[in-house]
């Protein structure tokens, strides 16, 4: 079960880091447009 | 767009929710064991990479022909193959991670994974080409022909395991119950190719309008330094 949660942790940390970062960029550069 | 944004987060998160949860629920196997927990994930995550780069594809095409040509393409290209880079990335991962304690190795040079360490490396690439400098134009129809050219590892990629004897199995959509998969392991699996689906449309989405704002803080950048250039030439014509 080792493997597994390892696979299964990576990707979804992987997946909502991502997410996290493309909002954050996001929301920065509609404040720096404004 | 917000509210779209919103209801694709919403239906991926809740989608990905259950295929985790139902992945993990799954029964072991007498072949596989614990370890056939990862139909639910790795296939879906190749799937969402192929799906990707499929996109970028399409908008690259449509970027280069002249009645369809958009800026808005050339960032639909670049924000599908960044999250395109992210998947392979995860299908390597846990492939690797499926195959220690199922092969008993990490990684073999075998037709499959080495192709698709390829499409890494392709649309890696690809990303480092949209970053060179020049004129946006310029750049668009470069990034556009590159990533024409590097989506034809995909099927080369997708068909390995029909073309070349691999120790990866077959296609996991071949699966059927009648020939070596139950069907509550089959339905799992389709529900995480429902969920990368959804998980990668969010990703895309969010990705284009960082896109997009990029290239209106560009502009802007431009148009004031251009109105500084002009403002200070006026004063100098002025003092003299």
């Amino acid at each position: 079960m080792r493997y597994v949660g390892a696979g299964y942790g990576i990707s979804l940390v992987v997946i909502a880091g991502y997410a996290v970062r493309v909002v954050t960029r996001a929301r920065s550069l509609r404040r720096g447009s404004r | 767009m917000n509210a779209t944004s919103r209801l694709l987060g919403g239906a991926a998160l809740i989608s990905l929710v259950t295929t985790v949860v139902l992945g993990l629920g799954l029964p072991p196997t007498v072949e596989q064991g614990q370890y056939v927990k990862f139909i639910a994930i790795h296939p879906p995550l190749a799937w969402a990479a192929y799906l990707s780069f499929g996109v970028t594809a399409v908008a690259s095409i449509l970027y280069l022909v002249p009645r369809t040509r958009h800026r808005r393409w050339d960032h639909i290209a670049g924000a599908s193959a960044e999250v395109g880079v992210v998947f392979t990335a995860l299908t390597l991962v846990t492939g690797s991670i499926w195959g220690r304690p199922t092969w008993g190795v990490w990684w073999v040079w075998d037709a499959r994974l080495t192709l698709t360490a390829l499409m890494l490396f392709l649309f890696l690439g690809y990303l480092a080409l949209r970053r060179v400098a020049g004129d946006p134009d310029t750049r668009a129809r470069r990034s556009a022909v590159a990533a024409i050219l590097a989506v034809l590892v995909v099927p080369i990629d997708h068909f390995a395991v029909q073309w070349w004897r691999t120790l990866h199995q077959g296609q996991s959509l071949t699966m059927t119950p009648q020939k070596n998969l139950d069907g509550n392991y089959i339905a799992v699996m389709l529900l995480g190719f429902l969920a990368m689906t959804l998980v990668y449309a969010w990703l895309t989405l969010q990705r284009y309008w960082v896109e997009e704002l990029e290239d209106e803080v560009g502009d802007q950048g431009l148009q004031n330094a251009l109105a500084e250039r002009r403002a200070e030439a006026g004063a100098g014509a002025g003092v003299r």
